[in-house]
């Protein structure tokens, strides 16, 4: 026997006990220590139906789904904060998608040129190729990546593409043979090219804003085309000739004159109007959709306008002498002559914060708009920063589906919860009162209920929320639905606690207790109802998702939480016309699914957990 | 029985006049001056004293500076002769109002519970007596599904894919307008209108429904009694159909009279988002335009229909369980 086969022949016998051992140890009660709980296999009730519960596999799935989702609305809200005032037309209905940024490859190295839209972006390669991408639906109607046609619906040749211009919801182009063309939406005639437009030759650049469109030719003129009311323009203004550089506000235009001069090119007297005066020679100018900004010879930045929190106004500090500016919609981006690039303004969707990609590389062009920045190295490569899109898409506010979902989802839970708790405290304290003492309360307590469980819920919810919430703030509203839910949803839990109490109510120790005199009060509440605690949980659980679809359906009617609080009832508010069902889907199948797979979840808890604390119901 | 009965119309008439008082309490919580907004047009052609006058005239032709218990009193007796008011908005009597939408509402709800009925009841008992089969285990699964899922949710899908995509009914309304044909042919067409609300309405209430007759049934199906029938040879037909679904009736009769008494309910979000001009949407309506004496009218339609909902099932479990006949 090799040393090995002994050990093992040794190991065996160690755990082999010989049948002498056994019988000893059986005989003398020498065996192995096990718990009681395991030898007598006793486990307390809760225990049970711990372990009933944990073998339902259905049950423990909706249970693992539901954890997840209150975890990511209940932390959500801190990492994506929701600013209830926000809203931003730009932004309108968008749909779910990260490709805002996600420039055609062909494009890397060939830029010639790039205008950045809301949602979508336009580019000229150095070959004269128009590229697209983005979004590049803007309404249900209109998708600009339909390129123009002819009367006979074939495709316009644009030639040469060497400049491009993006408007709200309207592109502008100009070939190399200086013909302009247009196209996108039409309303205010932004896309229809005047001819006195078409009969120029020396058209040097484009521009479009909100509804409407510039062109500015060799010799200093600007010719403008579009909504003349929302945009101040005056086509007779005395700059006429003497233009090299246009910018355009969301409703006003200004220019850079060949004389180093910032002039507005408008009748009325505003904020755009009274331009900063000692600001030297200027070299450039840009704008954001309600400030302007002017850069001088010396590198120095002056911002006015319409200002605002923003923080357009904060220009930042650089060592470095700035050599152009460029506007998004609410940020500025400034080259320096080193080839760095500084950005300000608002940062919402980290548009003003540059990436060390960029920082680190040598940028010898910006391209700016809305949310969007582009960066050219001087090797021609293309990097980008700022707004990539949106998961769940937008809304018909501009605002993010995503960051609505999780607040939402808060809100929805924690209405759910405190409803519930409301409801529960009721129907336990009526249903125990009612089975104990019995007699007149329980006649009344009986009488009371059952009213309150005949009259139709919704309708009463809602005439409730309307009379009562007229005078109240949006804050106090949401405490009067979670109140509204909870007091009219106690009876079905008040029915069963009292049969249960009455079951319970002539048993041994219930009787033992009164014959100590415990007092009648301490025994319901602390004698008899830990013992019915089981029924409570199963009804709570099944009552808090009765409760958020109550919520929900209050809400969607207009008649629970209001905008611009969201819940996942009220941001399907307004869904139901044709135009947003087919058109923006996202705005409604997100919630609702969310919303569906939350509450089938609850409800297949609540059945796990009924089944696991009376195992009879389990036949049925 | 008719001492009961008796007994039972009383306690109701006793609870109708709580209700009517607090009712009526809530809606003088709401702010507003009615004698206000009466004499509100004259501020501009009279001078201020005699504004002030006909303001206070009118004030004390509508009595609102009566105590409580006297304005409670002249609204009650105007219940009782069936004076409930003036429409803020038509103009007209609120009984005038409420017609024409209860009766759409009754004519839209009858096939809804017809349709709900037929299904549900087959669909449970049948599922209660293959339990735990393929197919029962299927309906479960979309039972739990359709009871979790809003109407509303329904609604939208469905308006999605057999309107908008499909494009085999309306996305809204009750009738094509300016419609012109025979009888029969309008009500064909007002049902090509219905389809889709009578669908979304049946699938909110099939899934509770089929639920609580399941369950009621399989309690039936496992007691003693079902075994001694079966042991005795009665087909298994007889067993189920009289002696199990009898005695699973009695739970089910509380759910099927309340179902019937939503027929007079209107559902506020099948209504709404199909725009049928019912009872649900002309509630919605009237809360909107604050037209509170319309809104009172339905509340109060509400409350009588839930008390009577309780009285007939209370008196229905007499015929159903003779238990309870004797116990009485």
């Amino acid at each position: 026997m090799t040393e090995k086969q002994i050990y093992d022949k040794k190991k065996d016998n160690k755990n082999k006990k010989s049948f002498i051992t056994l019988l000893f140890s059986n005989l003398f009660g020498n065996k192995e220590q096990l718990s009681l709980m395991e030898e007598e296999q006793v486990q307390s009730p809760w225990r049970t139906i711990l372990k009933t519960f944990k073998s339902n596999k259905v049950a423990m799935t909706g249970l693992i789904v539901f954890l997840l989702i209150f975890l990511t609305v209940m932390v959500g809200p801190l990492i994506k904060p929701i600013d209830l005032s926000f809203s931003e037309t730009s932004q309108i209905h968008i749909a779910p998608g990260m490709d805002l940024m996600k420039f055609p490859e062909s494009l890397n190295g060939k830029v010639s040129d790039i205008a950045v839209g809301p949602s979508f972006s336009v580019a000229a390669s150095t070959d004269g190729k128009f590229h697209i991408w983005g979004k590049t639906r803007v309404s249900s109607v209109i998708d600009v990546k339909n390129l123009p046609r002819d009367e006979s619906n074939n495709l316009i040749n644009m030639g040469n593409v060497v400049r491009v211009a993006t408007g709200f919801d309207h592109i502008v182009v100009l070939n190399d043979q200086g013909q302009v063309y247009s196209w996108g939406s039409n309303r205010q005639q932004q896309s229809n090219v005047p001819i006195e437009v078409r009969q120029l030759n020396n058209i040097k650049d484009v521009y479009a804003g909100y509804q409407c469109s510039l062109v500015l030719t060799e010799d200093g003129k600007s010719i403008y085309f579009g909504n003349q009311m929302n945009n101040d323009y005056y086509p007779y203004h005395q700059y006429q000739g003497q233009l090299q550089k246009l910018a355009v506000t969301a409703d006003a235009m200004l220019g850079l004159t060949f004389d180093g001069n910032v002039v507005y090119l408008g009748t009325q007297n505003n904020s755009y109007s009274t331009i900063p005066e000692n600001m030297g020679n200027v070299v450039d100018i840009a704008a954001t959709a309600s400030t302007v900004a002017a850069l001088n010879d010396e590198g120095k930045v002056f911002i006015w306008g319409n200002v605002s929190q923003k923080g357009e106004g904060n220009i930042a500090e650089t060592s470095e002498k700035i050599t152009a500016i460029y506007g998004g919609r609410y940020h500025y981006t400034a080259l320096t002559e080193k080839g760095n690039v500084v950005a300000w303004g608002s940062n919402v969707y980290k548009q003003s914060t540059v990436p060390e990609s960029v920082i680190n590389a040598n940028i010898a062009d910006i391209y700016t708009g809305y949310y969007q920045n582009y960066a050219v190295t001087e090797d021609g490569e293309l990097l980008t920063w700022g707004l990539k899109g949106y998961l769940f898409g937008t809304d018909d506010l501009g605002r993010d589906i995503f960051t609505r979902l999780l607040n939402g989802g808060r809100m929805s839970m924690t209405i759910g919860a405190v409803a519930v708790i409301i409801s529960v405290f009721i129907g336990v304290v009526v249903g125990a009162l009612s089975g104990f003492l019995g007699g007149k309360v329980d006649i009344v307590l009986q009488r009371v209920s059952e009213v309150v469980a005949a009259l139709p819920f919704l309708p009463f919810a809602m005439i409730l929320s309307a009379l009562i919430g007229n005078s109240l703030s949006s804050t106090q509203r949401i405490v009067l639905i979670m109140v509204i839910l909870g007091l009219l949803s106690w009876t079905g839990l008040q029915r069963l606690v009292r049969a249960q109490v009455l079951s319970v109510r002539e048993q041994e120790y219930v009787i033992a207790a009164r014959s100590v005199g415990v007092k009648r009060m301490s025994i319901i509440f602390r004698h008899i109802l830990p013992n019915v605690i089981s029924i409570i949980l199963v009804s709570a659980t099944l009552s808090f998702a009765t409760s958020m679809l109550t919520e929900s359906s209050l809400s969607y009617l207009g008649f629970g939480v209001q905008a611009p609080h969201p819940t996942w009832g009220n941001m399907l508010f307004g869904a139901n016309n044709s135009i947003v069902i087919q058109n923006y889907w996202w705005r409604w199948v997100y919630a609702s699914i969310v919303l569906g797979v939350c509450v089938i979840c609850i409800n297949l808890v609540g059945d796990g957990l009924r089944d696991a604390i009376d195992p009879k119901s389990q036949e049925r | 029985m008719i001492k009961y009965t008796l007994k039972r119309i009383l306690y109701m008439l006793f609870v109708f006049s709580i209700m009517s008082v607090i009712l009526f309490s809530l809606y003088n919580m709401i702010p507003g001056d009615p004698a206000r907004s009466e004499v509100e047009g004259l501020r501009e052609t009279l001078k201020p004293d005699e504004y002030q006058l006909a303001y206070e005239q009118a004030r004390a032709r509508l009595g609102l500076d009566d105590p409580a218990v006297v304005r409670y009193g002249r609204w009650a007796k105007g219940l009782l002769s069936g004076d409930l008011g003036q429409s803020k908005v038509h103009k007209v009597p609120v009984t005038k109002v409420v017609t024409q939408p209860l009766k759409t509402t009754i004519f839209i709800n009858i096939f809804a519970v017809i349709i709900g009925l037929g299904l549900t009841i087959p669909l449970g008992i049948y599922t209660a007596v293959k339990k735990n089969s393929t197919f029962d285990k299927i309906v479960q699964v979309m039972t739990i599904v359709g009871h979790s899922i809003p109407v509303f949710i329904f609604a939208l899908l469905f308006i999605y894919a057999f309107s908008v995509r499909l494009g085999w009914f309306p996305v809204s309304g009750m009738n094509t307008p300016n419609f012109k044909g025979t009888g029969w042919e309008a009500f064909k067409d007002t049902m090509w209108h219905l389809a889709l609300p009578l669908l979304v309405m049946t699938i909110g209430a099939l899934a509770g429904l089929t639920r609580y007759v399941r369950a009621a049934m399989a309690d039936a199906l496992s007691m003693d009694y079902i075994k001694t029938a079966r042991a005795k040879g009665l087909k298994e037909k007889v067993v189920i159909l009289s002696h199990a679904w009898r005695n699973a009736l009695l739970p089910v009769v509380t759910l099927i009279i309340g179902w019937f008494m939503s027929i007079f309910y209107g559902s506020l979000i099948t209504e709404r988002m199909f725009n049928l001009n019912g009872l649900g949407k002309l509630l919605i309506q009237s809360l909107n335009d604050m037209d509170y004496d319309v809104v009172m009218a339905i509340q109060l339609l509400y409350v009588v229909i839930a008390l009577l909902g309780n009285l007939v099932s209370d008196l229905s479990y007499g015929l159903v369980d003779p238990r309870v006949r004797v116990n009485k």
